[in-house]
């Protein structure tokens, strides 16, 4: 709350903002000529020097040491998508609705589906042409299994584009479910806190 | 105007005719009224109340589906009071509804959710117990009764306009589900059309549940392609898998007006997959420029048949295909009486009949859309159909009202006295009268085997009938006496008030009989077959020496049996080379087939329009706005009858060459769903005459023809006459379809 107050207040001399003293333009030969010599002779690449060698004698460095060492991602950042599985069961959650495959606005989700030994409806190939994706978010938005989602990997280099629209690479594996370290996605379409307390109930008179 | 009733809905003025109801006249005045039950071409099944209207002065509200208006009548259509009866409608309809849109086939084009929605129904007020319902699986069709919302829709088009009365409602209140009506599975000619008119999910194809969602599916309006019914449907495509090529995935068809049977329904995968071959089109090109002949079949589009006829101008070339001359002499000797080109009657007329006549045909089997229209007309018309044929049909049961049965090969005889019986009174000319006071009835009555006591029957139900259909099926037009036949059958259409339909065999035999001028097939060396028999074989079938396209993968028109120019289009692309490149190659330039459509009105009846002018769709009131209808052409009235010859005899052992349900061709033959029993199938008493039994490997042998097939045992046959199946098109389609034949039972070593 602080913060944004701080942000919006837009009167500029109330914050300690003050103008840089900066001598105006030599108009005339003689002065440009003073400068020139001011400037030359004033040792000004010494103090650059100098600044960098202080830093390297205090070993304070900032730098991210990528890519041995990462930030870490907001949990709504929309990198490569996640197919989930369900907590109950570690079954896929995606039910094969088509409706990411339909939303989709560069048109890079195919996919296709069957019906299988128990008569549901069971998705048979899936996949997501990351070359074309724009991760704009809307097949998490609009899947209503929370099924599709995006994960927090950008890091998409590699020798062969194919790489990374695997479904198996996309979906959680078994071990990971089993470990219960699933991370659940908590940006578009993901269920809003204290969901199941607005949720009406079917009345059940029996 | 006397008949028409004057009356108002929502203060306009509005007209019925005797017999509509106010949900008729209101839609023909696009007048809204939301319905969940009602489909067009049956009676209301009026079982869910949304159609309700207020009428002024009357207590309560009216079913709008069933009710028809008195003069003066003020209906509303939308009242708060009826807004709220609707809306607990549909809440009572969304109780317990599975949950399950994601998955189910009918989400996005379903009824229920489109109503759900409509009267923001948003959650569920009322309550039960849900029960244990588990999904049928009949055969091709999957039946869900938890998804079912019980709007009696599949069973009214199956008993009303299909004929198979082959499921029921089972009544119980919530429990209430749709049943077979014999046993526990459902035996039926499998038409598909409770898939059709099922508004939600609950009656599925077995082989499209779950493989696509409707939103995804392009469709491509067409023609079906396996008999001469002419059936509007559009082919459903898809990509198969994620790296596929487009490929049909289902078929549909505008259910509230048309209906299909399951060969256009199922049998839509008769595409050629063969790959484009550059040698074998060089060897198709010279084999035809040495070709003394081209053997083609009927199963091809009008702009091959008049690409043919190109050919054989410039080639010099003779063509020849039987079963369109049979049908070509037959029609041509039909106008030396009648005085025109097309016999009068349609489908339309068979489905508005009172009483109708089918001669020489197993109908249900060789034009299923001809059984539906009679169907129709029994149900709704009351209409009494008689059945002439050697042999009695199990499928036609109940339908038709009277069954008269001939003995094989007197098709001529029965005509005769057929004709004779409705003409008794008619103004003949003096030579027609004389024909008939020359029949020696007690020689025919004897040969044919029908008494004269049938006639008066016949007669005598028809008299109060108004609009009168006879229909003349493929046993007369490949009998030997076909001429003398279609002078009999010209006769009744122009002295009585009989319209005439003559069913083609194939599904373009109507076409190609006016486009082509043919030759009488000889045993000839050195003849190019175009989807047929030849030394060389052009074909859209597997072991073709060069391969064209199969009808769903070719743009074209067909001749239907209403005498109508069809378009259908390419459902699923082919690579290879066309007829009209083997033309391109002969120095006869179509750069497209379809350049030939407005060709074709060189030719009587046919206009000379542009492929791409031609409409294909039903309007939203019903009205057939597919292709055109041919022009009348008057001929030269100059034929007389000739006397009935002598009639043969069938003795011994007889089979009729017809194919079992949802067969036609070998297209049909080719398609993954449908059933392909190619079996030779007889009665109990068949069976003891040949010295057979069920199960047993026969040789049929008849002519110079000879085939080895199973015998099975069908309970539903009578008589002493087999039934052998053409699809597998190891018969000749174009004969006359009983055959004195010789059955050994193939042992075994």
């Amino acid at each position: 709350m602080k913060n944004t107050q701080e942000f919006n207040n837009r009167n500029v001399s109330e914050n300690g903002y003050y103008l840089v003293d900066i001598a105006d333009y030599p108009t005339d030969g003689w002065g440009k000529f003073k400068r020139v010599v001011q400037r030359t002779f004033r040792g000004e690449l010494f103090v650059g020097l100098w600044v960098v060698l202080r830093e390297m004698i205090k070993f304070d460095i900032h730098t991210i040491q990528y890519p041995q060492e990462k930030m870490p991602i907001g949990p709504r950042y929309r990198a490569v998508h996640e197919m989930k599985r369900l907590w109950e069961s570690d079954a896929e959650r995606c039910i094969g609705c088509g409706l990411c495959e339909k939303i989709c606005i560069s048109n890079c989700i195919k996919m296709d589906t069957r019906i299988d030994e128990h008569s549901r409806k069971e998705v048979s190939e899936y996949t997501i042409n990351l070359g074309r994706c724009i991760f704009c978010g809307y097949c998490a938005e609009v899947c209503p299994e929370l099924a599709i989602t995006h994960g927090g990997e950008y890091e998409q280099a590699s020798e062969q584009r194919e790489h990374f629209v695997d479904y198996s690479y996309m979906l959680t594996p078994l071990d990971k479910m089993k470990a219960g370290t699933q991370v659940e996605f908590e940006g578009f379409g993901a269920i809003t806190p204290h969901e199941d307390e607005r949720v009406k109930k079917t009345p059940l008179a029996y | 105007m006397s008949n028409m009733i004057e009356f108002k809905i929502n203060g306009i003025s509005v007209e019925a005719k005797k017999g509509e109801t106010i949900l008729q006249v209101a839609r023909k005045n696009d007048i809204y009224i939301p319905t969940m039950c009602y489909i067009s071409k049956t009676t209301p099944c009026a079982s869910c109340r949304m159609c309700v209207v207020e009428a002024e002065g009357v207590e309560g509200f009216v079913l709008s589906c069933n009710t028809p208006p008195v003069s003066g009548l003020d209906i509303r259509t939308n009242s708060e009071a009826l807004e709220l009866e609707r809306t607990n409608i549909m809440k009572l309809y969304d109780v317990n509804h599975p949950l399950e849109c994601g998955v189910c086939d009918k989400s996005g084009e379903c009824d229920l959710q489109n109503k759900t929605l409509e009267f923001g129904v948003t959650t569920q007020n009322f309550t039960t117990r849900e029960q244990h319902r588990p999904v049928e699986h009949w055969g091709l069709i999957n039946y869900d009764p938890a998804l079912c919302i019980m709007c009696e829709k599949c069973v009214h088009v199956c008993n009303e306009v299909i004929g198979d009365d082959a499921i029921d409602v089972k009544f119980g209140g919530y429990s209430s589900t749709i049943i077979p009506k014999q046993g526990d599975t459902l035996d039926c000619t499998f038409c598909g059309e409770c898939i059709a008119v099922c508004p939600v999910g609950a009656l599925v194809s077995s082989d499209f549940q779950y493989s696509a969602n409707a939103w995804e599916l392009s469709r491509v309006p067409a023609t079906c392609a396996h008999c001469s019914g002419g059936c509007s449907l559009e082919y459903e495509t898809k990509f198969a898998g994620i790296n596929g090529a487009q490929e049909i995935y289902r078929v549909k068809n505008n259910f509230e007006f048309a209906s299909l049977c399951g060969a256009g329904r199922f049998g839509y995968d008769f595409e050629n997959r063969a790959l484009r071959d550059d040698a074998a089109f060089e060897r198709a090109v010279a084999a035809v420029k040495n070709a003394k002949a081209i053997r083609f079949s009927s199963m091809i589009t009008n702009e091959e048949a008049y690409m043919l006829g190109e050919l054989k101008e410039k080639l010099g070339l003779k063509l020849f295909n039987e079963d369109a001359r049979m049908f070509q002499e037959f029609m041509n000797a039909y106008s030396t009486i009648s005085a025109k080109k097309h016999y009068s009657g349609s489908l339309d007329a068979i489905k508005q009949a009172d009483a109708a006549i089918i001669i020489g045909s197993r109908i249900a089997t060789d034009n299923p859309a001809v059984r539906y229209a009679l169907t129709t007309a029994s149900r709704h018309n009351g209409a009494k159909i008689v059945y002439a044929h050697p042999l009695e049909d199990a499928l036609m049961q109940n339908t038709i009202t009277q069954f008269m049965k001939y003995e094989v090969g007197t098709e001529e005889g029965v005509m005769a006295l057929l004709a004779n019986a409705i003409l008794k009174d008619a103004d003949l000319s003096d030579h027609e009268r004389a024909f008939f006071d020359d029949l020696d009835f007690g020689y025919l009555d004897a040969e044919c085997n029908v008494g004269e006591e049938e006639f008066a029957l016949m007669m005598k139900s028809f008299t109060r009938a108004k609009n009168r259909v006879l229909i003349i099926g493929n046993d007369l037009i490949a009998h030997e006496r076909a001429q003398n036949i279609a002078k009999l059958a010209a006769l009744i259409e122009k002295y009585s008030d009989f319209s005439l339909v003559v069913v083609p065999n194939e599904v373009n035999t109507l076409g190609v009989s006016l486009l082509s001028s043919l030759d009488k097939d000889e045993k000839i060396e050195n003849v190019v077959g175009y989807n047929a028999t030849g030394s060389f074989v052009i074909s859209s079938l597997l072991g073709a020496d060069m391969a064209i396209p199969s009808l769903n993968q070719q743009e074209g028109t067909f001749v239907s049996i209403d005498n109508r120019v069809l378009p259908t289009n390419v459902a699923v692309g082919f690579e290879g080379q066309t007829l009209n490149d083997i033309l391109l190659a002969c120095d006869i330039r179509h750069y497209t087939t379809i350049d030939c459509t407005k060709e074709l009105g060189r030719f009587a009846g046919f206009k000379a329009c542009e492929f791409d002018t031609l409409e294909n769709f039903l309007s939203a009131h019903g009205e057939d706005n597919r292709g055109y209808l041919l022009d009348e052409v008057a001929c030269e009235a100059k034929g007389t009858l000739e006397s009935v010859s002598d009639l043969p005899e069938f003795n011994g052992t007889v089979i009729y060459h017809s194919n079992p349900v949802l067969q036609f061709n070998a297209y049909t033959a080719k398609t993954k769903q449908l059933e392909k029993d190619k079996s030779l199938r007889g009665s109990a008493q068949f069976a003891a005459a040949a010295r057979i039994s069920d199960g047993d490997i026969v040789e049929i042998s008849y002519g110079s023809v000879s085939v080895t097939r199973e015998f099975k045992l069908d309970s539903d046959l009578k008589g002493t006459i087999a039934l052998n199946p053409t699809f597998d098109s190891v018969v000749d389609a174009s004969r006359y379809r009983f055959e004195k034949s010789k059955i050994v039972r193939v042992v075994h070593e």
